[in-house]
């Protein structure tokens, strides 16, 4: 699925402008290294984090997308950084697990 | 090592094997040089230097010029890509002096003349493997304590060797590495430059930095160890995974460290493939 497809289906909010890729899965972490070592191209990257050091990082294993939880604010340095290096962040305001859950039932990562 | 032959080649020869950029004096090309006398030091050149030779050299200054007219040198070779002034160009095209310049750095191009003089025999140099065409090199600079800029280098680091055409996949350990190395330097030193050298068979990092050093690097290599505050463990760093991170992401890695005066992490990555450009 790709990102485009995803946010019709769910109405989540993108806050930057679509780069649309295609989703391979998703890695959960608040940690930036684990995500370094553990996020795979193509991932979704769940995470309560919204400082622009969060870009960086993404864009660095190119993971689809930032998606925020918890509906935290984020920003407005960390959207022009994102614009800047064509990262997609996505705002939902579901909690990490229930965001999961709903990913799982569109069928990513499975 | 064979016995040192006297060196008579045509100077059309060395830009083929310097691969070098005739800037002025193309009209001479077909002379010999008799010797090369490589140096960025000018009073060495006019006190050792033999006439008729040429001269290697990284000094880029109308001195350079200068100096190899007095010693009746045929031509001068700026090094790493290095562009003398038209004043310069100006003065060696008077004086008849051939003026070159190539990408090559000193150590490379004086093996590469070393071969062609016989001091450097030619199993030695195959084992070299002087293929190497197209080596860049790039320096960074990271401020300590400077989040708000933080990734950045390694986000260029990215940028630059994706343009060079290398595997993605090697540009991902090569970032990863780099991205960590420079949070390292952002956390815990006070600055830190980076070097990268990007070649056909080997990408190299250098993170130089001047800061508190790590007086236990076995214990700093352990996944989770880290030495983070509270501050930076609050926007996701210090999850004690940077170093196992790097070690896990190079082919080669060497850390130095002297407490209270800074860290030296040099990570190699060896190129499979060559780069598709």
């Amino acid at each position: 699925m790709k990102l485009q497809e995803l946010l019709a289906k769910t109405g989540w909010k993108l806050v930057t402008k679509l780069d649309d890729k295609e989703i391979t899965g998703v890695v959960i972490s608040d940690m930036l290294s684990d995500v370094m070592t553990n996020a795979k191209p193509g991932e979704l990257w769940l995470t309560v984090q919204t400082h622009k050091n969060t870009i960086s990082a993404a864009n660095l294993v190119d993971i689809s997308a930032i998606v925020v939880t918890h509906g935290k604010e984020i920003p407005a340095d960390t959207v022009a950084l994102a614009n800047r290096f064509r990262v997609n962040i996505i705002s939902c305001e579901l909690a990490t697990f229930e965001l999961v859950r709903k990913l799982v039932g569109l069928g990513i990562g499975a | 090592m064979t016995e040192t032959k006297p060196l008579n080649v045509s100077l059309s020869c060395l830009r083929e094997i310097l691969q070098a950029e005739v800037l002025c004096g193309e009209e001479l090309l077909g002379g010999n040089a008799e010797g090369i006398y490589a140096s960025d030091l000018m009073s060495d050149v006019l006190a050792y230097g033999n006439a008729g030779s040429i001269l290697l050299t990284g000094l880029c200054t109308k001195q350079a010029v200068i100096t190899a007219f007095l010693a009746l040198f045929k031509a001068v070779v700026f090094i790493r890509g290095k562009l003398p002034t038209p004043e310069m160009i100006a003065f060696a095209k008077e004086k008849h002096l051939v003026v070159f310049m190539t990408e090559t750095d000193m150590f490379e191009a004086c093996l590469k003349l070393g071969y062609l003089a016989g001091v450097v025999q030619s199993d030695t140099l195959q084992q070299c493997e002087f293929e190497d065409k197209h080596v860049s090199h790039h320096e960074f600079m990271i401020e300590g304590s400077d989040f708000a800029n933080s990734g950045m280098v390694s986000t260029s680091v990215k940028q630059i060797l994706q343009s060079i055409g290398y595997d993605p996949m090697l540009i991902r350990r090569v970032a990863i590495s780099t991205y960590e190395a420079e949070m390292n330097v952002v956390m815990h030193a006070h600055r830190g430059k980076v070097f990268l050298t990007a070649g056909d068979r080997e990408i190299v990092v250098v993170i130089d930095d001047e800061g508190k050093g790590i007086p236990d690097i076995d214990l700093a290599m352990q996944r989770g160890f880290s030495t983070a505050t509270e501050e930076q463990r609050a926007l996701g760093f210090g999850s004690g995974m940077g170093l196992p991170n790097i070690k896990k992401s190079t082919d080669d890695l060497n850390i130095s460290s002297v407490v209270g005066k800074g860290t030296r992490l040099e990570a190699h990555f060896l190129v499979q493939q060559p780069p598709s450009q």
